[in-house]
Parts: C-alpha cells; structure tokens; sequence
C-alpha cells in the first residue's frame, strides 16, 4: 500500500513539474511585455524600474530556475503585479470557498445523479426510463452559464428563493456562527445545484447503466433468488456494484467540475480562485495566472489519487502492486 | 437510532431554515447602512505600491485625505482645488515655493495630531525607488518638502508649471508614525501589513475586510467635517462581472452598483425603484492610423477613413447610447474643447469621391481599391477582452468593406499588443486613453513620442509640436485655449488617429438614496453626504 501511495506521488510530483513548465514556457514564449505603460503620462524608465522589481530584466532561464525554486522549496509564488500581494497569499483566500463550491456541487452531481439513475433503472425502458435519459441528455448539453444566468434570473431575482450573489449577506459580519452558516449555505446552494447539475446527468445515466447490467448479473440474479425487494436489490447490492464506476467517474469530473466552477462563480459572484482567475487574466497579472494554473493542477491531481486509493478498498479485484 | 419521520422533518426544517435565510430581503432596511457593488477588490490602503485606478483612489480617499481634492470642474475650465487637509495654500512669487498650512483640527483616528511631518513622509515615499511607485513622475519638478512647523510646510520646485497644484494635492498624506516603522524597501513585499497598521484621516475607517469580497467602512468619530458622514456604515463588496453586481442591485442585495455596462443599463430602466447615472470619465476610443505605413501616409486618405465610419451607429448600436460621438482628443465636456469643432459626419459617397482623389481605386476590379500597385488591406487591431471595442470593429470593418477597403480585425493580447504600440509595429488599431486636465499632449501627439512614447500613430506635424510645447510652458492654462483649439483643428484635418467615442460611465442606485453624484474623479464622490431618505 506505501508503496503504490509514494509511487502514485511521485508519479503526481512529476507530473506538477511538468505543468509548472509548460506554463511557465507558454507564458514567458507569449510576446509582450506586462509592464509596458498603459498610462502616456508613465515614463520607460519607471516600466524599467518595475521590470526589475519582478526580475523581468533577467534571462528567461534564470527567471524560470528563480520563480521554480521559491515554488518548490517555500510555495512563494511571487506578487500579484496588479495588486502587490502575494500570490499564496491571494489566492489561500480563494481557495475556501472554490473547495466548498465544488464540494457541494459534487454531492449535488452525486445525490441528485444516482437518485434519477436508480428511478430510471427501475424501471428499465419505461416512459419514466426514458424521460430521466432525455433529461440528463439536456442538462448535460446545457451550458453552466445559461444554466445558471436562468437559475438566478428566475429563482433568485423573479422568485427571491435565493440571495443572487455572493458569498455571504452585505451583513453577515455582525452575525453569530449559527446564523453566518445559514447564511452561506443560503448563497451556496443555488450555485451548487447549477454546477451540481451539469454533471449529475453523467452520474445518472453511469448509475443506470450499472444498475442495469447488475440485474443481469449473478450476483443480481441471486439477490432476487433470495426474496429481497428490488429497491433493496438495487440500493444496496446494486450501488454496491456501480460504485467503483462512480468513484472513477468522480475524479475524471474533477476538471470539468474546476472549469465549471469558474463560469459559475462569475454568474454568482462567488469569491473563489474561478474569479481571481478571471480577474488576473483581464488584468494581465501572470504570476496570478501562473499559480492558479497550478492550484488547479494540483486539485486534479489529488482527486485522480484520492479516488484510485478510494477505488482500491472499495474494489478488491484491484491490485495496489 | 433516530426514527425516519424525525430525521425528514429535521432535513425539512434544515431546508426551509436555508431558503428561508435566502429569502429574507423583506426585513426593513437598515438606515444607517449601504451596501455598494463594485469591480474592484481593495488588495491595501497604500497607494503607492498598488496599479493606480479610479476605484483604488476612491475607497483611499475614504481612509486617508489628501491635501486637497479635485473639483469635478472641468467643464468650466482648468482644474480647482478644494481644500481638504490643507487650510490655505500660496504661490512665492517667482512659483518656486508653495507654502501650505494644515488644518489645525486634522488628527489621525488614533487622537494622534497630522502634521507636515506626515506631509513631508508621504513625499519621501513617493519618490523612494525602492518603493517605486508608478506614478513617481508626477512629483519630479519638487525638490524637497520642508517642515516649517507643526503645521506648515514648503513645498519647493525646481521650475515653475501649469501642474504644480495637481503636482502636490491629490495624493492620500500617509501616516508617518504608523507606517515609518516598516522600511521602504519592504513596503511592497506584504501590502496586507498597511491594513494592520491603518489609522484614518478621512471620514470613514476600516471595520473589516474579508479579502476579495468585501470592505465594511464605519464612521470615523475624529473625522474633522461637522456630523459627517451621514451614514454609519458603509459595505463595499466586489465581484468580478458587472452583469452579477446588476443582477445583485435588481434583487435588491446591493443599493449601490458603480462601472454598469450598456447592456445592463437596459435592465434597470425600467425599474421605478432604481436610478440610473450616466456621467463623463474623461476617456476616448479611438482608432489610430501608423502613418508609417502606405496607405495612412498622407492625411487626404486618412480624412476619407473619418467619412467612411459611421460612429454614431456604433454609438446607438454597440453603446446603446450611453456615449457621445467623439471629436477631439480634448473630449466635449472639457473646458479646453473647441465647440466649433464639428465630427466627420458619415457620408461614404463622399468618403468615396476623396479616397479617388488620394489617388485609390478598384483596377482589377476584386472589390478591393489600390494605389500604386498597394491595394488598401490592414489589420485592424485591438486589445481581446474588449467586448465593445470588438464589437465595433465589426461595424468598421463593414463601413470600410463598404468604400472597398479590406480590414482585418484581429484581437491581440493586451500584453502584446502594447508593446507594438509604442513600438509603432501595427498596421491600425483601436485603443483607448484617459485624459486628465492637465491637457499635456505630448505623450500622444508630439514627434519626440514617436517609438517608444505613446503616438502610435507616429503623426509628426512640427506645428503641433510647437503648439504642445507653448501650452506646457504657461503657468495659467486658459491663456493657452487659442493653442489648444488650433491643436484640435489640425488634429481634425491630419487625423492621425479618427476619434471614434466618448463613452459614459454608468452608476445605478436605489431611488430612495439622495446625494449620490458618482464622478469622472471618483465613483465614491462625496460619499460622506450619501443617505437614505
């Protein structure tokens, strides 16, 4: 087991690297300079003088071996050219609440994907069937923006069933621990269930599919032998058997998810690292994009070895070595 | 194990707590509270190690006062100042020495007394190379800040300028007992460290900040102004998408949206509740043609290019309005602008007719005009992200399409399109400049810009150099309008770059709100009158 865990993050270290490179190269190989003066009024003396501040009068190998060593050995990231901060700094802020986005999205996808896919495996090739295989069809075609653009529109602004941006109230500040949580969960779910959907019809038909093909099997078959309900059949038993398929699934979405949340937190006004993305892509502002590439790699990356290791006690054909 | 009945109706009640809490903008409105939107995040209270902008200075002029503050003017004529920690101010004679005296009630929220000391570390920041501020130019002409006494100070300059005002006022006075302790040469290692260490001058403070989201401002009980501000507390929150801070405003979450886009302006017309603002932020568009390349080499075909755009399509279309045909570089509600000064109209049988007469026409007759074996294709370039300039030159490109001239729009980079800018490395483009009232043009139009500076175009007219340069020198800058407006005359028959829009900021807020008055100086203007009726 160690050992496949240090081979796995060996594998997952080499592979950051290599990300970090190749986004670092596409960068620096982009003509342009950051800090040419918008401003007529700036003088070439003080964008040199800037230039020199962030070491980009350096070399460009001596700029990558710089910027890759303060990574590697202290996670310094550099400062943000629009707003000086530190990148880990600015973007340890943004993280939070982009980790509780997906996650909520993700049990979203999962409750919501493999309720339709257990109602449609039900009742294989019904009406019922079919009209949940449509609907995951359409809510997966859907965009997240338009998805979520209607979401706001009709529940939050028309219904007023949710807050229509944000993360917490203008007022939460002055609120006590209880009600700062129901506050967040108030702005939070509506966001999670736009991203959530997205992928929920993927989980649903996979659950279908599995849940199908488990009826046929033996093991299925026996259950039914043995006098137990199909919702028993199907709930236990057969999630049982979907669910390695589920977890593979999970960290295959992880991208999708990380790509999704940017669209949705720009609709909602959600504060995580989507929007200060967003931000330091219309601002120029590389060592920001540069991190956030990263920390994006970084979550694929552990969701990819979170789910093997997941999939490895929940299956026992599959071997660690 | 708890029974199935109470574990749904403790999931229902969980439920409806949520949706609830979603739901609850029906409690009254608090009145001594407002809740404002804005583009921006707030990374530091120092302005000296931040990119400068509009929405920076204005949540800093909240906090920490300058000497003086802007009038918003310039319509009238050359800039005035109005005091806000300086008392009174005076010119030597030879304009040498400015002589400013504090106000005598201005302390810091912390009961300690603002003095010229604090006035002189403010300036020995702003020129430290170490803290480089970006912006340092500006105070170039001033050779020292000296300390007469507590509260008096001499500002001395190695020559005398139309800008020595604009020089010294608008910049926030830093806290020097405050902020000395942290060595220039580390301010912009950690801009969170001048939060921490934050004391106010301004009428409001900083209550809390959750980074990235949201600044709260409380009233600031040393504030010098008689019972202000008005409000007690003001909530400024950030996102990044003006089309999420509207939708915010309509829900009623937010009573304040500054920077709206023209094609959320239509949302809230229609609202009775919500006002919208419209007001000048002293910037243009325009489209500049690099007179180094053959076909925007002689000013007859560059007119030919004015007639042949329709801007006021572009206008109604792309901008819905919300922004005046441009005409001058010295923008129309500049005191300095030449009122007789009329725009190209759109007239493309005419834009024809001259374009023939520069010598351009069809001979192979592929739809596309020629001149000397050259036919008339560029690239039409611009900065991506910039959905209306984009927009735009859609329409150009079709206008010109129209008089057979092939543009090719084409969106670059921001960072590398710049650069080919100053480098005048471009065929044409569309880009856009802030004015201010100093109305220095030489960074634009004068030859010595060329390569480098910022005429793109690379419009070399020794008359307009000279005229640049006579308007630099006088000390009153109203003796200088018959420059100006012959500027703008020649501007309008050369046409280096065709102006193309003025466009105009938007504001919305709730009706119910009086004093609210955004501005081209800053979309928080006067915010300590700001209340609710």
């Amino acid at each position: 087991m160690s050992r496949f865990v240090l081979r796995r993050l060996l594998a997952a270290t080499i592979l950051f690297l290599i990300v970090l490179t190749l986004a670092f190269a596409v960068v620096a190989l982009a003509p342009g300079d950051p800090m040419a003066p918008t401003d007529p009024r700036i003088p070439p003396e003080q964008a040199e003088r800037l230039r020199a501040l962030y070491g980009l009068d350096q070399p460009l190998p001596v700029q990558y071996l710089r910027w890759l060593g303060a990574v590697v050995l202290h996670w310094d990231w550099g400062q943000s050219y629009r707003t000086g901060q530190p990148v880990a700094e600015l973007l340890f802020d943004a993280l939070p609440p982009t980790l509780l986005l997906t996650g909520a999205a993700l049990l979203v996808q999962y409750l919501l994907g493999i309720g339709l896919g257990l109602i449609a495996a039900s009742r294989p090739n019904s009406r019922l069937d079919l009209s949940v295989r449509v609907a995951s069809l359409i809510v997966y075609a859907l965009p997240t923006f338009w998805v979520g653009l209607m979401a706001v529109l009709v529940l939050a602004v028309g219904l007023g069933l949710a807050p229509a941006g944000g993360m917490t109230s203008a007022a939460a500040f002055e609120l006590g621990p209880i009600a700062a949580a129901l506050d967040v969960l108030a702005h939070l779910w509506l966001p999670a269930l736009v991203l959530g959907l997205s992928m929920a019809g993927d989980i649903a038909r996979y659950t279908r599919s599995s849940l199908i093909e488990f009826q046929a099997t033996e093991a299925g078959r026996a259950a039914r032998a043995r006098g137990l309900s199909e919702t028993r059949i199907l709930l236990v038993h057969g999630l049982a058997h979907a669910a390695p398929r589920l977890l593979q699934l999970a960290s295959v979405s992880a991208p999708l998810l990380l790509s999704g949340a940017v669209v949705a937190e720009v609709v909602f006004a959600w504060p995580g690292l989507g929007t200060a993305t967003l931000v330091a892509i219309q601002s120029r502002d590389i060592p920001v994009v540069l991190a956030a590439t990263a920390y994006g790699a970084v979550l694929v990356i552990a969701a990819s070895l979170a789910a093997d290791l997941l999939l490895t006690r929940l299956d026992p054909r599959i071997s660690l070595e | 194990m708890i029974p199935v009945a109470a574990m749904r109706l403790l999931a229902a009640a969980g439920l409806a707590a949520i949706l609830g809490w979603g739901c609850a903008s029906d409690t009254p409105r608090d009145i001594t509270r407002l809740t404002v939107g804005m583009r921006f995040d707030y990374p530091t209270p120092n302005e000296l190690i931040v990119q400068p902008t509009l929405g920076h200075k204005a949540i800093t002029s909240q906090l920490l006062l300058p000497l003086m503050n802007e009038e918003p003017d310039f319509r009238e004529g050359p800039p005035t100042w109005r005091p806000a920690l300086a008392e009174t101010w005076e010119f030597s004679d030879d304009r040498l020495v400015l002589t400013v005296r504090l106000r005598p009630d201005a302390v810091w929220s912390d009961g300690q007394p603002l003095t010229a000391s604090d006035v002189r570390f403010t300036w020995q920041a702003q020129t430290d190379p170490e803290v480089a501020w970006i912006l340092s130019y500006a105070k170039g002409a001033i050779t020292d800040v000296e300390v007469v006494d507590e509260r008096t100070m001499r500002f001395h300059f190695s020559h005398a300028s139309p800008t020595q005002l604009a020089d010294v006022a608008p910049e926030a006075v830093l806290p020097r007992h405050a902020w000395m302790q942290r060595p220039f040469a580390e301010w912009r290692d950690d801009p969170g460290w001048f939060f921490e260490h934050l004391v106010a001058s301004g009428p409001f403070l900083l209550e809390s900040r959750t980074p990235g989201r949201e600044l709260v401002l409380g009233r600031n009980p040393a504030y010098f102004g008689a019972d202000l501000p008005r409000l007690e507390r003001v909530v400024l929150r950030t996102a990044a998408d003006g089309a999420a801070l509207t939708t915010q405003l309509l829900a009623g979450e937010l009573d304040v949206v500054t920077g709206i886009g023209a094609a959320d302006a239509q949302r809230i017309e229609g609202r009775s509740d919500l006002r919208l603002h419209a007001y000048s932020n002293r910037q243009y568009t325009f489209v500049a043609w690099n007179t180094g390349r053959p076909w925007f080499q002689d000013a007859a075909t560059r007119r030919a290019l004015a007639l042949a755009v329709d801007r006021q399509a572009i206008v109604d279309t792309v901008w819905r309005g919300y922004a005046r045909v441009g005409k001058s570089p010295i923008l129309s509600d500049v005191w300095a602008h030449d009122p007789q000064l009329k725009p190209w109209p759109h007239d493309p049988e005419a834009a024809r007719t001259a374009l023939t007469a520069a010598g351009w026409s069809d001979l192979d007759g592929d739809g596309v005009i020629e001149r000397n074996g050259e036919p008339f294709r560029f690239e039409l370039a611009t900065f991506a992200g910039a959905a209306a300039r984009w927009d735009a030159l859609q329409m150009i490109q079709a206008d010109l399409r129209a008089v057979g001239i092939d543009a090719q729009p084409r969106r670059f980079d921001p960072n590398a399109l710049l650069p080919r800018l100053l480098g005048n490395d471009f065929d044409a483009a569309v880009s856009g400049f802030a004015i201010d009232t100093s109305l220095d043009f030489r960074p634009v139009f004068h030859s010595e810009s060329i390569g480098g500076g910022h005429n793109y175009a690379a419009y070399a007219n020794p008359e307009v150099d000279a005229l640049i340069e006579s308007v630099a020198t006088r000390l009153d800058p109203v003796t200088g309008l018959e420059d100006l407006q012959r500027l703008q005359r020649i501007l309008r028959e050369d046409q280096p770059m065709l102006v193309l829009w003025e466009p105009l900021t938007l504001a919305a807020f709730n009706e119910e709100l009086e004093s609210v008055a955004p501005n081209a100086l800053s979309p928080l203007a006067n915010l300590e009158e700001w209340a609710w009726r």
